[in-house]
């Protein structure tokens, strides 16, 4: 199947391996991502109300002919163009999906594994926008337990699978993601598995020798095609 | 000068929609700003601003509120107080350094060109302590220049 693709500006340079990965999962899955014309920055959380929508807006409208199924790898530009979406009335009708949504039980069985995840632990960790607000959260709240847990992985961290890692502030005030990262890293244990480039360096920055992993990298670890995690 | 409606507006909210606000401060219980051991009150801000009193700079959410949206998935009316935040930070300019250098890349290229955003923020980066963290920032830097491009000027909308 064809989908639009958002990666968005982090994922074109200091996340460029999430975009790497999640081209190759796609790839996998046999489907293809058309990166969308020209797009813009869609503002993460840096402009303010109603300039943001408007970048998304258009972000969207450049679509054009492509395929009206948006995928964006990244929670901020996730929601802002599903906000976008839900504020204005484009001529064709677009849904708005982040990659955790496409996976369900029937797609997990039909992976070729490799590795399972037996006698590991992890803290599925999803930060805030992937969770609320609830208008533009993802659908399935629990997909990264279901799917270590289907690979036969343990889980913890279910008091901090949604607490704030402050990332927002990283480069506003750093004593506010240090604080707020260390908290929940001493309230888990295990690999800590996100899916955002925020939460990820946020997490990185302060996990000393925790490890922190995108859910692509345990995805292609299962796969057979990384070696390790 | 602080202008109540601009900034409720850029939220997406209309002034009447804040006077729906039942004054339950369940929006402060959960609050993460509570997690720094920092008073923050989310109604009392909107209380503020719905007053047409001033917000200043040192408004603790001002200076701290993450976006985190616990708040609004709180609040029985789904009030997106972060985005107001968001506004009064703008109207307010109280972006950091490196928050300027992300918008003013934006205006110019139409993207976030992190070289740029670095090089431009270079100093606070190491003003602000970040020095020690440099070798767990390797990971990131290796992206970068592994993905590096001359910046992609998208037109500006
Ligand atoms: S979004 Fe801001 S005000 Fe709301 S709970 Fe989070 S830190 Fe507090
Ligand atoms: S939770 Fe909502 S209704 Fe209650 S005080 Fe906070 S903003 Fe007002």
């Amino acid at each position: 199947m064809d989908y639009s693709y958002y990666p968005g500006c982090s994922l074109k340079g200091s996340a460029s391996s999430l975009d790497r990965d999640v081209r190759k999962i796609f790839n996998l899955l046999g489907h293809n991502l058309l990166e969308i014309p020209d797009w813009n920055c869609c503002g993460a959380l840096e402009y303010g109300g109603k300039e943001l929508t408007n970048l998304s807006r258009e972000n969207i409208r450049k679509i054009e002919d492509g395929p009206c199924e948006i995928i964006a790898p990244c929670p901020a530009c996730y929601k802002n163009l599903k906000d976008a979406n839900k504020d204005f009335n484009f001529k064709t009708n677009f849904t708005v999906l982040h990659p955790l949504e496409l996976f369900d039980k029937e797609l997990l069985a039909s992976l070729k594994v490799k590795h399972d995840l037996k006698g590991m632990l992890f803290t599925p960790y999803y930060g805030c926008v992937l969770l609320r607000p609830e208008e533009t959260a993802i659908k399935n709240k629990y997909i990264m337990e279901e799917i270590i847990t289907f690979f036969s992985g343990e889980i913890d961290g279910e008091k901090v699978r949604d607490k704030c890692c402050g990332a927002s502030r990283l480069f506003a005030s750093k004593m506010v993601t240090e604080k707020l990262s260390k908290l929940l890293l001493e309230q888990s244990k295990g690999i800590i598995v996100v899916f955002c480039p925020m939460c990820h360096m946020a997490m990185k920055m302060f996990s000393k020798k925790r490890k922190v992993i995108y859910l692509t990298d345990l995805l292609l670890y299962v796969m057979g095609e990384k070696k390790f995690l | 000068m602080q202008q109540t409606d601009y900034i409720i507006e850029l939220a997406g909210h209309k002034k009447e929609d804040l006077s729906v606000c039942l004054g339950c401060r369940i929006c402060a219980s959960v609050c993460t700003v509570n997690d720094l051991e920092i008073n923050a009150n989310p109604q009392e801000l909107l209380m503020n601003l719905f007053l047409g009193l001033n917000v200043d700079k040192d408004d603790p959410l001002v200076r701290f509120c993450t976006n985190c949206y616990r708040c609004t998935s709180a609040c029985p009316w789904q009030i997106r107080i972060p985005d107001i935040v968001r506004g009064l930070r703008e109207n307010l300019s109280t972006g950091s350094v490196f928050e300027h250098a992300i918008i003013e890349s934006i205006n110019i290229w139409g993207r976030m060109y992190e070289p740029y955003v670095f090089l431009r923020a270079s100093l606070f980066v190491l003003k602000d302590g970040w020095a020690r963290h440099m070798f767990r920032m390797m990971e990131y830097v290796i992206n970068i220049v592994r993905s590096i491009h001359v910046p992609h000027k998208v037109k500006r909308i």
